[in-house]
């Protein structure tokens, strides 16, 4: 496979003498979905800011497209094409979905904003998400949980991302949305961005990941290709490695 | 509103059937959640009482128009300001006491230490505007509410306004402002009659009464449209443009719909913030200065309660007092609305005091109003 | 949704109906009395129970409009307001001619007849065009104060003067002064807004001027202290004490003995008779030929039962 797009290595991650990261290791290749898991308090939400520049690692290096990069806001990872979709979204539900589509980058004509051009580019954008709005004027509160998902995913993708950072996109959905989310993450991997997709849940991780790598007390247990590990294992890894030492073999000796 | 045509509200056609359960929304529930609305059906209705209850009793010819007018005309001002604040998920308590403030500025300066009047009026714009930026910096920067920083400063300039004047003249009324204005381009810009020649048209078919005595015998009882309803016009206009139509308002709707989701999209938040206020400190300035032009004398106790005033304008036009919804025009239609049930409860020869219990139930009618509103816009139930 | 919301605030207005005064049959006049007060001020509260008897006893229509705030800016648009919708007078007061005096003068040349009252001068109210002034004019109510202590016998007099910064209030000094035929010279005194020095001060020119026989007082705010001020120095009922305006302290101090009299300048009157003046001028064509002085009302212990009685509704 290609060069990683992003490649984290040994990274830590400290706030005064709470120690957040204790070495990760972690990269994504441009079309591919790269599963992290782990429980609450594993560090997922660290791991996130700090890939997405909220955070400076203490230690270890980030590289970018084979460069090291040293991101000094969240402004300047997304500049360079780290989108995060966080859990909460970052949707505005009073504004109407074209607004909330450009928020921040809105399309200008002279003074004003392009409208035509902003409501032409949402509806078809989210059309090949495979959602029909009824009106670019709806308000994104009218849009359920997955479709509020789909939304972000498709701002991101629209501005350039080329990797995907996705926090706990299915945690809060039912059954049905939840499928159209991942059928959206499939959808994005196949266009050729790289895709990190952070859950606890194993079910959807295996659904679409390429590989997965398992995110515990603030280290990751190691990283495994599709078909090389079982969902059980990998429920066994995040709930705190007991049986860790008779998995390190079926790991394939990444650890 | 446009419609993709295929009508069935269907939104996850890719995922699966539609979803039977979206029920179709037809036109009335698309304009139920336009903000306006309530200020448009509210002004009709306000309109069609006061035709039926008052319409033989002055309040609907020129003199009387005149004077609603001018009552609304000031009300829109200020609440254009309070309502993009408002938008932005910020309140000013202190535009009551910035309008006394600013006045008593112009005064102090334009009369008592006799700059030209211009200066004293750009003096007296960086002035205010700057104590709006130290609301916006302060409630940025603490993270207080705005509530009770601008409460703050709603105390700190009337007593500001009480003190300079009193300290300095020994008086808190200062007049001669017509004579030092006398000439001054800046100050014509506040206080100016235009299209006089319509009225004593107006007067010689008929429409418009003559004063019958006097110095002005003969001439129209209106000289002209007061610069004070121009202004009103003009930052309406304005508003609603910004709000709506531009990349600034795009962001004045993010700010205060959710700051930190506006922050992940390189919103600039606390920017938006404190332009926000210092557009309320503009507002409240420019009332002032059409105040003390058209009248002549700045007092420490001008714009009292103003602030409140504001907010109900605003809130009657549709706005959201938590914030991220609401419209310009829905507030200038709120002013309106207040300015005509306040004049209008004279005209129909109502006790004056009940004016506060129909203002209240108005604005308790357009509050509960608006939170169902927001519930079909946000699809709660 | 909102229409319904409407209807029914309307419906709600229209059960308020009750209170609108109505307007009888025949053609009656109405005027309308637009103050400066805010509606806090319970002052006023005189001025509108005498202004809706006035307007029973005569048969005509008044109405009662003010700033809530107080804001004179927008008792220039009440004034406006009054004027288009067409009485047969108004009645204001002039608490602040430069504001006021242009929408004052507009309703005059509108044909509408003024009054000024309570605020104001003779001078001013001419100068707006208004028909006459009612209310109490500072100097002349000095004046007879000064006549009536100088028939009481006294030669000499201290005027505590609390707001010395406004020149209209001193001229009751002034016109003590010369109704007693002294000259003012020292004897007006600048005590302050605070209680506690206005009595320090009274109780030092007293020490200084032992032979002062008269003391003035223009208000509450200088009577309660120097009321304080008299009984420390055991002078409570030896002094002649005379005092503006009323408060229950002068009252007590009225009752006591300890003030001569309070002058009282009657709001009643200044509601109840422009009404009056105004009503058989449209009526009957007849005017007084000069301003109305509706003070000084000297209250003495001998009156005093009928004012304590009234307080706050007539008096």
């Amino acid at each position: 496979m290609a060069d990683p797009i992003v490649h984290m290595e040994n990274i830590t991650k400290h706030f005064g003498p709470v120690i957040a990261l204790n070495g990760v290791s972690f990269d994504v290749k441009a079309g591919e979905c790269h599963c992290l898991l782990g429980d609450n308090g594993a560090g997922k939400s660290t791991f996130i800011k700090t890939m997405s520049g909220v955070h400076k690692p203490t230690s270890g290096e980030i590289m970018f497209e084979g460069q090291k990069m040293n991101f000094a806001s969240p402004r300047d990872a997304m500049e360079a094409g780290i989108a995060t979709v966080y859990q909460d979204l970052a949707m505005i539900p009073l504004m109407s979905v074209t607004r909330n589509f450009w928020m921040g980058r809105e399309p200008k004509k002279g003074f004003f904003i392009d409208f035509d051009k902003a409501n032409s580019t949402t509806m078809s954008e989210m059309k090949k998400m495979g959602i029909n709005l009824r009106s670019p004027d709806q308000a994104v509160g009218t849009l359920s949980g997955g479709e509020r998902q789909t939304v972000a995913i498709a701002r991101a993708v629209y501005f350039g991302a080329k990797v995907l950072i996705l926090d706990e996109p299915t945690s809060a959905l039912g059954v049905r949305q939840t499928s159209n989310v991942l059928a959206t993450v499939d959808r994005v991997r196949k266009s050729g961005i790289g895709v990190v997709f952070i859950t606890h849940n194993v079910r959807h991780a295996m659904a679409v990941g390429d590989r997965f790598t398992v995110l515990n007390r603030g280290k990751t247990l190691g990283t495994a290709a599709r078909g090389e590990i079982t969902p059980e294992e990998l429920q066994d890894l995040m709930a705190g490695g007991q049986e860790m030492a008779q998995l390190e073999g079926s790991l394939g000796g990444t650890v | 509103m446009s419609d993709n045509g295929n009508g069935d509200g269907g939104a996850l056609a890719a995922g699966g059937p539609d979803d039977e359960r979206i029920k179709k929304t037809g036109g009335l529930r698309q304009w139920l959640i336009r903000p306006e609305l309530g200020g448009i059906v509210g002004v009709i209705a306000v309109f069609v009482f006061f035709g039926v209850l008052a319409g033989d009793s002055g309040m609907f010819n020129a003199q009387g128009i005149m004077n609603w007018s001018q009552i609304s005309a000031q009300f829109m001002i200020i609440a254009v300001g309070a309502c993009m604040l408002m938008v932005a998920g910020e309140f000013d308590l202190s535009v009551g006491s910035m309008i006394g403030f600013a006045g008593i500025s112009i005064a102090m300066f334009g009369v008592v230490w006799g700059l030209p009047m211009w200066v004293a009026i750009l003096i007296t714009f960086a002035i205010c505007m700057g104590v709006g930026a130290i609301n916006g910096v302060i409630v940025v920067r603490t993270g207080l509410p705005s509530f009770i920083v601008t409460l703050a400063f709603l105390f700190i300039l009337r007593g500001f306004t009480i003190f300079i004047p009193q300290t300095v003249e020994n008086r808190t009324i200062i007049g001669g402002i017509e004579e030092a204005a006398e000439g001054d381009w800046l100050a014509a810009v506040f206080n100016t009659d235009l299209a006089g020649w319509l009225f004593v048209w107006l007067a010689d078919i008929g429409v418009v009464d003559t004063f019958s005595r006097g110095t002005r015998a003969g001439e129209p009882v209106i000289s002209g449209i007061p610069m004070l309803i121009v202004w009103a016009f003009v930052l309406v206009i304005i508003g609603h443009v910004v709000l709506t139509r531009t990349r600034f308002g795009n962001w004045i709707f993010a700010v205060g719909g959710d700051a930190q989701a506006a922050r992940y999209v390189g919103v600039p938040v606390d920017r938006v913030k404190i332009i926000m206020f210092m557009t309320t400190a503009f507002c409240a300035t420019v009332f002032a200065c059409v105040q003390v032009f058209e009248f002549g004398s700045a007092a420490a106790d001008r714009g009292i309660l103003k602030e409140f005033e504001a907010i109900i304008a605003v809130v009657i036009g549709g706005a959201l007092l938590t914030g991220g919804y609401g419209s310009v025009v829905g507030a200038a239609l709120g002013a309106l609305i207040f300015g005509v049930v306040q004049q209008g409860l004279f005209f129909a020869d109502v006790e004056s005091s009940l004016f506060r219990v129909f203002l209240g139930v108005i604005l308790l009618f357009a509050v509960i109003l608006n939170t169902y509103i927001r519930r079909i816009i946000t699809g709660e139930r | 949704m909102k229409s319904f919301l409407k209807t029914v605030a309307a419906a709600a207005l229209v059960a308020a109906t009750p209170f609108m005064a109505v307007a009888d049959g025949h053609e009656s006049q109405r005027y309308v009395l637009v103050s400066h007060a805010p509606d806090s001020d319970s002052w006023w509260n005189t001025i509108r129970n005498a202004l809706t008897l006035a307007g029973e006893q005569m048969g005509v229509e008044v109405e009662y409009r003010n700033p809530p705030t107080g804001d004179i800016a927008d008792m220039a648009r009440i004034i406006e307001q009054a004027a288009a919708s067409g009485p047969d007078g108004i009645i204001t007061t002039l608490a602040d001619p430069t504001v006021l005096g242009d929408s004052i003068r507009a309703a005059v040349d509108a044909g509408i007849d003024v009054i000024i009252m309570n605020s104001g001068t003779p001078e001013q109210a001419r100068d707006v065009g208004a028909l006459m002034y009612v209310g109490q004019p500072e100097y002349d109510a000095g004046f007879a104060a000064g006549q009536r202590a100088a028939g009481d016998g006294v030669t000499s007099f201290l005027c505590v003067n609390h707001v010395i910064s406004n020149p209209v209030v001193a001229e009751r000094c002034v016109g003590f002064a010369d109704g007693l035929g002294v000259e003012l010279g020292e004897s007006m005194i600048d005590a302050g807004q605070d209680p506690q020095e206005i009595q320090n001060r009274v109780m030092a020119y007293l020490n200084a001027n032992p032979d002062t026989d008269g003391i003035l007082t223009l208000g509450p705010t200088s009577a309660d202290p120097t009321i304080l001020a008299l009984e420390e120095l055991g002078l409570a009922g030896d002094i002649y004490f005379g005092t503006f305006d009323l408060g229950e302290n002068i009252v007590a101090g009225i009752r006591d003995g300890v003030i001569q009299w309070g002058i009282d300048q009657q709001p009643f009157l200044q509601a109840y008779l422009p009404v009056v003046v105004l009503t058989n001028y449209h009526r009957y064509g007849v005017l007084p030929g000069n301003n109305i002085n509706s003070g000084p009302g000297f209250i003495t212990a001998d009156g005093l039962e009928l004012v304590e009685a009234l307080a706050g509704e007539y008096r």
